[in-house]
């Protein structure tokens, strides 16, 4: 009984550390920071250390921010939060929710110009204050 | 009205907690007076809890907006279909609901086993009236749905939230609680038997039924959440991984865990605690995924409320319940100890057993992911989150692995497969699983995971044919009738075994249809102007024109698209966005779809310019979908043969043509995904013409639309027929030759005052106009500062005292007075 009893623990011990290391490894590469704008922004060098790393940026869309280059889909548009301020750059569509001080969170990296979502990677979040079941995403889901 | 509901909430409770107590107190005194009253309380609940629900329905049709819920879900030009199903178009209102079914179900659920399972009916009373207590707690002290106004109600209703607005997502809710209620029942049965000691098979064969058709509602009920991404959500896809969709799959994996581990039970007595663990994990996930989605502890694409005081509520009720029920599974253990144990590992058992530890896996893999921000926010201080990538990465090898098992399980023998008869099981499977990989190998799929799902399904597939066929072979032998009634007679004979092989087909197609639809989608975006045209996987699509309709509900914006294929017409696809009443700030977009066997061609427009006659669509052709769809209907047809009572068999094998019945079974599969509804009724109207000339921009930006209802929006920007009239007025008028101020006096001469301006003329008098904002501004200025100073004089004498004032009742007045405008 104890012979079986080691053998299970042993192969459950393996099987944990496997999932564990593989699951280690690849959170590294999909996990992204949640950040507000003020957080990023905090300090004017702090912006720097997030340069290159992958971000879900939250704020509210700068009222009178927003240009659209004429004939194409590429949009820029500036992202605040409690007084920081940053560029974003948008290639594709936007969601039906994007408009003037909605709250958004972009999916992207942060570049010294500004910030680069990837596409499909602007969510933003229903502004009626009707208790709203569901806000549109655009999302790369299956 | 909304009296008589709250006080049927109240007798509810007090009727659930009666229940509970006399069915406890009369297990325990041996006394049939008490169990019976006990009972009987028990179906009194789900009679109030009908009344309670006639009362809501009744105030959704009659429009009863004294209501706070009935104000907040519905409105008056609501077409009666979504009135009735506003009653779980909100917080308030599902958890009502839930009470609703749970008691209904229940009910079923006890009356069916009153005689069966004498010992286990008072405690199945008990821990479903606990549940119940829970839900009507919940609503009489925090969400009760009939709470009115405090002031002034308003005469209509803000109406449901148009993304709501669609069929799937009217029938999705009740679906999905049917399949969250009735997972209650197993429970309910295994914590009577814990309590009881009763831990024979019996709790799992009176649970059986009730399992089945829970997992067939959660299953449904998930295939028309996916289907309501799919057509009203418009980015082309069914699933995102949002923590709202992972709740609802979470209980779905443990359930189907159960389905297949009860079998190794009920056929060799292992796994009891396993299975016990199983249907309590079960039941705290569906609890678990209301507390996630409904009170803000993740953040989520659906935007619900942060609800912090509902979180504690939630929390100290699942605490409890994981507490009071591992509590007794320890407690009993040396009842639960099995009966036999595995012989080997080639053996069907132990198939079961891997298919058991890949769902659990599964489920806490995706709890893990969807509580990652905020455990990694407890840990660490930082919110780090996770994407679908992260997501779809883990759950492909884990999907496929399941995949396979679903292959090799049925093929196993029990205890233990000998050399002999795995050769004899696998060769026509695995030949089978070999030549689809290779063949399509051969029509040039390389990628790695579509392929293998291909080979594996092909590998099901195999083996599901060979039962049949082995089956059918047999029966046919003993009882010398033709192969079809031999067939009919095998499902009857055993409907669980070849329901479940009905099932696998469905799994089977629905993984094709997840292969075709991520492995071999296509999408473009693109911004178009009439004529212009662009081209996605074969198909060409035109866009023609963009049309603007109203049907006093709503207004619509129709772009009309020609698909060409292979330079023939194809199709004439309408996408449209619709903004509906009191809701403009929220459109919806209607996606166009043209469905067929191979691929889907999916036309969204997320964008539009009117006066530009610009479209911005974005095309996506998804292969295989469809297959997902059918493959739902095919498991919801293999459950339900599992369901049918022996009398159906014995019916259609003695007194009908077996042919007639393998026909009406085909047909009815068939039916099962329903015909693609219309997306759009066109009400026609000519096209209008991009704006032309400067001068007609012009104009556009400096007159409003006149239908009165758009809120002085400009002509340029507005979507409403009289903006689309106005505006080839303009084009009328410029192509006169008129000057903008030619134009602009029409204007004033057809209204007869400058109303249709956007701004006042800048000149004489009205020079006063651009002036009063700024006067009235430094008026209210000086009046706030005088008021400001007399207030903030000491008080000489405040009349009065303090009030007690319930601090609830005064911030809901604040509110209120708020929102009163």
């Amino acid at each position: 009984m104890s012979h079986k009893a080691a053998k299970l623990g042993i192969t459950g011990l393996v099987l944990a550390i496997a999932f564990g290391a593989l699951l280690y490894t690849s959170l590294g590469e999909s996990a992204e920071y949640y950040k507000h704008v003020d957080e990023v922004f905090a300090t004017s060098d702090s912006a720097q250390t997030w340069y290159g790393k992958r971000l879900q940026l939250h704020g509210f869309v700068a009222p009178k921010s927003w240009e659209q280059r004429p004939g194409s889909l590429e949009y820029r548009f500036k992202v605040q939060s409690n007084g920081k301020i940053v560029q974003a750059y948008y290639t594709g569509i936007l969601p039906d929710t994007f408009k003037e001080d909605s709250e958004v969170v972009l999916k992207g990296t942060l570049e010294p110009d500004g910030f680069h979502v990837t596409p499909d990677g602007v969510i933003a979040k229903c502004p009626s204050k009707y208790e709203a079941k569901s806000a549109s995403g655009t999302g790369q889901g299956i | 009205m909304a009296t008589l509901g709250s006080y049927l909430l109240l007798a509810a409770f007090v009727v659930a907690a009666y229940a509970a107590a006399m069915s406890v107190a009369g297990a325990r005194r041996r006394s049939n007076g008490l169990i019976e009253s006990g009972v009987g309380a028990f179906y009194l609940v789900a009679a109030i809890m009908s009344a309670a629900s006639a009362i809501i329905v009744h105030a959704f049709v009659a429009g009863d907006y004294t209501i706070r819920y009935v104000q907040e879900a519905s409105d008056s030009v609501q077409p009666l279909f979504y009135k009735l199903t506003a009653y779980w178009g909100g917080l308030d209102g599902s958890i009502m609901f839930w009470v609703f079914m749970l008691s209904l179900f229940g009910s079923a659920a006890v009356y069916a086993n009153r005689e069966r399972q004498r010992e286990l009916i008072p405690y199945v009373v008990a821990t479903i009236s606990v549940v119940q207590m829970f839900f009507l707690f919940l609503m009489v002290v925090h969400n009760n749905p009939f709470s009115t106004f405090l002031t002034e109600s308003p005469t209509e209703g803000r109406g449901l939230s148009p993304l709501l607005q669609n069929f799937y997502m009217a029938i999705h809710p009740p679906t999905m609680y049917l399949g969250f209620v009735g997972l209650t029942i197993p429970y309910a049965f295994g914590m009577a038997a814990l309590i009881t000691g009763h831990l024979d098979d019996s709790w799992l064969r009176a649970t059986r039924r009730w399992t089945m058709i829970a997992w067939l509602f959660l299953t449904i009920g998930l295939m028309l959440g996916m289907l309501w991404a799919y057509e009203e959500l418009g980015w082309g896809g069914y699933w995102f991984w949002d923590p709202v969709e992972n709740a609802a799959a979470l209980p779905w994996f443990t359930a189907t865990a159960f389905l297949h581990s009860v079998m190794v039970q009920e056929r060799r007595g292992m796994l009891r605690v396993w299975n016990m663990s199983l249907v309590i994990t079960t039941f705290f996930l569906t609890i678990f995924g209301t507390f996630l989605t409904r009170s803000g502890v993740v953040q989520s694409v659906h935007a619900f409320g942060d609800d912090p005081k509902l979180a504690w509520m939630f929390t100290a009720f699942m605490v409890t319940t994981l507490v009071v029920s591992f509590g007794f599974v320890i407690y009993r253990l040396p009842l639960l100890k099995a009966r036999n144990e595995l012989d080997s590992w080639m053996s069907r058992e132990a198939a079961f057993l891997a298919n058991n530890w890949i769902l659990l896996f599964s489920a806490f893999f995706v709890l893990f992911a969807t509580m990652f921000p905020t455990l990694s926010e407890a840990v660490r201080g930082e919110r780090i989150t996770v994407g679908a990538p992260f997501f779809n990465r883990w759950m492909l090898p884990i999907g496929l692995a399941l995949l396979l098992l679903t292959g090799i399980g049925p093929l196993l023998a029990w205890r233990k497969s000998t050399l002999i008869n795995l050769r004899d099981q696998f060769l026509f499977p695995v030949l089978l699983g070999v030549a689809v990989g290779a063949g399509v190998l051969a029509l040039g799929v390389r990628m790695w995971s579509a392929g293998l799902c291909f080979a594996f399904s092909g590998l099901v597939v195999g083996t599901i044919l060979q039962e049949f066929w082995r089956g059918a072979r047999v029966r046919q032998g003993a009882t010398g009738t033709d192969l079809f009634t031999a067939l009919i007679g095998l499902v009857g004979r055993n409907k669980r075994r070849y329901g479940g092989y009905v099932v696998h087909v469905g799994v089977v197609l629905i993984f094709l249809g997840f292969a075709g639809s991520n492995g071999f989608k296509q999408e473009e975006t693109g911004e178009l102007r009439p004529g212009q045209t662009m081209t996605v996987g074969g198909y060409t699509v035109r866009f023609d024109a963009l049309k603007v309709t109203d049907d006093g509900q709503k207004q619509m914006v129709t772009g009309h698209i020609t698909v060409l294929k292979d330079g023939k017409e194809y199709a004439k696809m309408y996408p449209a966005r619709w903004s509906f009443r009191r809701h403009e700030d929220e459109p919806t977009s209607e996606v166009a779809i043209r469905r067929s066997f191979a691929e889907d061609l999916y036309i969204a427009m997320p964008n539009y310019n009117p006066a530009e006659q610009i479209a911005n669509v974005r095309v996506t052709v998804n292969p295989l979908i469809n297959w997902l769809w059918f493959g739902f209907g095919v498991a919801a047809v293999g459950t339900a043969i599992t369901l049918l009572p022996e009398t159906a068999f014995a019916f259609a094998v003695t007194n009908v043509p077996a042919g007639a019945v393998t026909t009406s079974l085909l047909v009815l599969m068939l039916l099962i995904p329903a015909p693609a509804r219309a997306q759009h009724i066109e009400t026609g109207r000519a096209p209008n013409t991009a704006v032309q000339t400067p001068l007609e921009r012009e104009v556009g930006h400096a007159v409003v639309c006149m239908c009165g209802t758009c809120g002085r929006k400009l002509v340029s920007e507005c979507t409403c027929a009289k903006a689309e009239e106005m505006r080839s007025e303009i084009a009328a008028l410029v192509k006169q030759g008129q000057t903008k101020k030619q134009i602009l006096d029409f204007y004033i001469e057809k209204y007869g005052s400058q109303q249709p301006l956007a701004e006042p003329l800048d000149e004489g008098f009205n020079r006063l106009a651009w002036a009063f904002p700024y006067v009235i501004g430094v008026a209210a200025l000086l009046l706030v500062v005088a008021i400001a100073r007399r207030w903030s004089r000491p008080a000489a004498a405040v009349a009065g005292g303090d009030y007690a004032v319930d601090a609830d009742l005064d911030s809901r007045l604040d509110d209120e007075l708020r929102n009163l405008d």
